[in-house]
């Protein structure tokens, strides 16, 4: 932390993170109005309560889905996608970046639920800093942040006490798209609200402004599709008080509660699908000559090598 | 615990969770609710206006209705644990790759089907030896055959092949397929629905196939009725099923079926419908109705082939009457794999004489399914009316019994009937003559007269091919079906018995029923060990391994120790000019422990022989003295099975 805050230009500074984060994978970058986000969040879930001398919340967001993945079956979906850990992998070199470069305290903001209040209420809530910050509007999907380039993104925030020049929120709310607007004009709902698996969703829009009026959202039945961590105390209830020895086991056995088990093997690290022993003993696999990196590294130096001499 | 405290420490009552649960619930985030969109645009008056609406943090809840933070989280995070549904994730199971959520398609899991209790006790029953599963499929018996699978095949293959026909009219197999459905539907629509069990008691009408497929296709299980059957006889099998509908006549000759059933009805509790082909009878639905309503919503999945889907129960020749559920595994593999055996093909015309109702003609049924056969129906056996149908319908494949071969013989109606068109004829129900089975032959000119052995439990076991020498279709009910396994055993002694010699005959297979239903005393009687179904029929083997019938163990008479099969008495007999069925039973004597004693229906305008002339008679024919009949009595009809078998139980003693 050698240099001091009055020697570094803002703007270039936001320049220089901005580039960075593109550098990473970052889609879109912007910076909250410190003041609009604490105003608008409650006590203890502002960025000062984690980190008292910030200055500046710095969002960033990362997706993107190829066309084919949207026809996949739902259930493969949901595995691919979730981009949000490339979005904190930024973030967190982020925060090192502008200590490094900067010399002033940053920190990853943790994207984690808050231990205070259960697993429903995040420490710090993303999506108000990357809406703040100007880098997606609120849509009817239950409040899904949108971006009208980048669709729907994963967010992910570093405070730093390094003042930057905030970014406006987004002039224009891309929610609803034109065809969700004619679909409302036919049927009252828009796509969004007709196929949620859960109805979780409902709302309206103006006919004459085509913007949206009222966004409802009922976030209980959404969590009772899509967090399964609540299902894991349920299964097992459901085997204490099963009466039945078969009930019993199917409430800890069965290929969906089997499913909660995996699931929660995989969070853990523990083994899974092999412990590569086989691996350990495999010749093709202990032996392979461009599995070092350094090796394929020098293998493709000798190849460019070679191909700039046949050039010559 | 709550922030390391417990509920005590904090103060919650479950009275308190009762009072602001719901309060609390709906003003934290669970339910948002945001109008405009006033972050985007940094309208802080709208912001702070729908704070409350958009979701409140347990500390703003808790200030703004009067409790402690803590007991602000204690509360909502139990109602959210209370209200939360599991299993809802189940719903993007079927989503996506094109397919969309509609509501109107999607049924909540917890309103899914469920087997009921008795529908379970069934299924339970669908119990077969592991290792002998294994070996059924890896050979490929057993395979993905249903009726509705079949039928559905055919329909989209054969959709205007016949499929029956009756009299004047003809159904084709996309008619078939249709009114299956509908009725199907139906059936739905009164509460009907898988494992559920269906009793019918119809002739061989088209509406009985129809219902048969509609049950299927329902994932139903059907219980026949024979037609003779009366109250009692229908309250004993009704609540020994369990069946939640019985399909029936609305009148019959000399009886009321679909008012005897609702009758029926304050007996068997659990006979919810009577359902009646005819006139409109009080409290019964109509059948034709159902099958002509439209189809209203989507049907249930299709069965399965190791689903249960028939109910049957024994001929009667035993006193109590024995359950034997069947799987599409065991009954459609052997009529799959029997169909080719018997040189049958989707160009052929079947005619059953034997009711539906029984197993042999509910082969038959199978049989042409296999292939996509025309079910030629006669809807009740009577000599004239077998001939007629013959003459009439030009079938090329005959299912009948040797008593209905030897009725329209002895009328001599076959020989005033066009028997060309016959190409297969199986004669099966009870053991047959030899000289019965040469007679027809000679009157089918381009056909082949063939036996079968089947019980209830099995099916086509044994049948001889059309390719047989006649000798061998004549003088034996033929090799085992395919998949089939049998063995003659000593029945006191357990040990296997050379070819020639008697014994009882003990089959395994694919096409075995796994035990009887409710019944596991008569299981554990029915089976020796390796699985092999003790058939309690006598046979012999010859050396080429074609099976002849001779009789039923229960029938032996053991006359002071020297024990006889009377069938050859009873063959003798039946060939007697004044005698047109006979069956020999045997008799308590103090002396010896039991006698022969002879039951005899006359031949029309016969006198009846006196037991001595009986006597000379096969003594002359070479029977020994000591299987000679030592009563003689006369009946005026003999009790027969669907299948034209003597009952053998029912044939009472007089007082001397």
């Amino acid at each position: 932390m050698a240099r001091r805050t009055q020697d570094i230009d803002p703007a270039e500074a936001k320049a220089a993170i901005f580039e960075y984060c593109k550098r990473k994978g970052a889609l879109a970058v912007g910076v909250a109005d410190l003041e609009a986000v604490e105003r608008i969040c409650p006590p203890g879930y502002r960025p000062t309560d984690i980190m008292p001398r910030v200055k500046s919340v710095i969002s960033l967001g990362v997706g993107g889905q190829t066309q084919g993945a949207w026809s996949v079956p739902a259930k493969a979906l949901g595995y691919f996608g979730s981009t949000e850990s490339r979005a904190y992998t930024i973030t967190y070199g982020l925060s090192f970046m502008i200590e490094s470069k900067f010399g002033v305290p940053s920190i990853y903001c943790p994207p984690d639920m808050d231990p205070d209040a259960g697993p429903r209420v995040p420490l710090q809530s993303l999506k108000v800093h990357a809406e703040i910050a100007g880098i997606g509007a609120r849509s009817l999907a239950g409040d899904i942040l949108l971006h009208p380039e980048y669709g729907y993104m994963y967010f992910a925030s570093v405070f730093t006490e390094l003042e930057l020049p905030p970014d406006q929120p987004m002039a224009t709310n891309p929610c609803p798209a034109p065809s969700c607007v004619n679909m409302y004009k036919q049927i009252g709902r828009t796509p969004c609200m007709k196929f949620c698996p859960v109805q979780c969703l409902d709302g309206e829009v103006d006919l004459e402004t085509g913007e949206q009026k009222v966004m409802r959202y009922d976030m209980a039945a959404c969590a009772e599709m899509t967090q399964q961590y609540e299902t894991v105390p349920s299964a097992i209830m459901n085997a204490i008080n099963a009466s039945e020895p078969q009930d019993r086991e199917d409430a800890l056995f069965d290929p969906d509660n089997k499913m909660l088990w995996y699931k929660m093997s995989v969070g853990s690290g523990g083994l899974l699908a092999q412990c590569f022993e086989c691996m350990r003993v495999c010749p093709i696999a202990t032996k392979a000559p461009l599995a070092d990196p350094i090796l394929r590294h020098d293998a493709a130096e000798a190849a460019k090598a070679k191909t700039t001499k046949a050039a010559e | 615990m709550t922030r390391g405290l417990t509920r005590r420490q904090i103060g919650v009552t479950e009275e308190m969770i009762e009072t602001f649960g719901d309060t609390i619930f709906r003003m934290s985030h669970n339910h948002q609710v945001r109008d405009g969109d006033p972050y985007r645009t940094l309208d802080w008056d709208e912001i702070e206006r729908q704070r409350e609406q958009m979701g409140l943090s347990d500390a703003q809840i808790a200030a703004r209705i009067g409790l402690t933070q803590n007991q602000v989280l204690y509360i909502r995070t139990v109602l959210e644990r209370r209200r939360f549904h599991t299993g809802h994730y189940v719903r993007l199971l079927e989503l996506g790759g094109g397919k969309r959520f509609r509501t109107e398609r999607f049924t909540p899991h917890l309103d899914h089907f469920t087997y009921s209790d008795d529908a379970l006790e069934l299924r339970a029953a669908m119990s077969f030896p592991p290792e002998l599963a294994k070996k059924y499929v890896e050979e490929g018996w057993w395979r993905d055959d249903t009726l509705s699978g079949w039928l559905a095949r055919h329909v989209d293959e054969r959709p205007d092949a016949p499929a029956i026909r009756h009299g004047e009219t003809t159904i084709s197999y996309a008619e078939l397929g249709g009114k299956a459905e509908t009725l199907a539907g139906a059936l739905l629509g009164i509460g009907i629905g898988p494992g559920d069990v269906v009793a019918v008691q119809l002739p061989n009408l088209p509406e009985f196939l129809i219902a048969f497929l509609a049950i299927a296709r329902l994932g139903g299980v059907m219980q026949t009725v024979h037609m003779p059957y009366r109250a009692a006889e229908c309250e004993t099998l009704l609540k020994h099923s369990a069946a939640k509908a019985v399909i029936c006549l609305s009148e019959a000759k000399d009886y009321a079926p679909a008012q005897t059933m609702r009758n029926l009805q304050n007996q068997c509790p659990k006979l919810k419908h009577v359902i009646a082909l005819g006139p409109p009878v009080a409290g019964a639905q109509s059948l034709s109705d159902m099958i002509a309503s439209e189809l209203a919503g989507a049907l249930p999945d299709p069965p399965v082939a190791s689903d249960p889907f028939l109910l049957l129960y024994t001929s009667g020749t035993t006193a109590a009457p024995k359950g034997v559920p069947l799987s599409y595994h065991n009954m459609l593999s052997n009529a799959r794999l029997g169909a080719p055996e018997h040189e049958l093909g989707p160009d052929d015309v079947i005619l059953s004489a034997a009711p539906f109702s029984h197993l042999y003609g509910a082969y038959s049924f199978h049989v042409a399914m296999a292939v996509g056969a025309c079910n030629l129906l006669l809807p009740a056996f009577t000599p004239p009316g077998l001939a007629a149908a013959i003459d009439a319908g030009r079938p090329t494949a005959l299912w009948t019994a040797p008593a209905h071969v030897a009725a329209c013989m002895n009328a001599g109606l076959f020989d005033k009937t066009d028997l060309s068109t016959l190409r297969l004829v199986i004669m099966s129900g009870s053991a047959c003559p030899p000289e019965l089975v040469r007679a027809f032959q000679a009157k089918v000119p381009n056909g082949k007269v063939t036996q079968l052995w089947g019980m209830t439990e099995t099916q086509g076991g044994l049948y001889s091919r059309p390719g047989d020498p006649p000798e061998v279709s004549a003088g034996s009910a033929g090799r085992p079906s395919p998949g089939t396994e049998v063995r003659i055993i000593d029945p006191e002694t357990g040990s296997p018995r050379k070819p020639g010699e008697e014994g009882e005959l003990q089959v395994r297979g694919p096409l075995l029923f796994p035990g009887y239903f409710k019944n596991d005393a008569a299981t554990e009687a029915a089976f020796a060990h390796g699985g092999w179904f003790r058939s309690g029929d006598l046979a012999v083997e010859d050396d080429g391994g074609h099976v002849a019938i001779t009789g039923r163990i229960k029938d032996v008479i053991n006359r002071g120790g020297v024990k006889f099969n009377p069938r050859d008495v009873e063959d003798l007999l039946d060939g007697h000019p004044a005698i047109a069925q006979s069956a020999i039973v045997p008799m308590p004597d103090p002396v010896l422990g039991e006698k022969a004693c002879a039951f005899v229906t006359l031949a029309p305008g016969a006198a009846a022989p006196t037991l001595e002339a009986l006597a000379a008679y096969l003594l002359k024919h070479r029977i020994a003295k000591t299987k000679l009949p030592e009563r003689l009595v006369v009946i005026d009809e003999m009790p027969l099975t669907p299948t034209r078998k003597v009952i053998k139980g029912r044939l009472a003693i007089p007082e001397a």
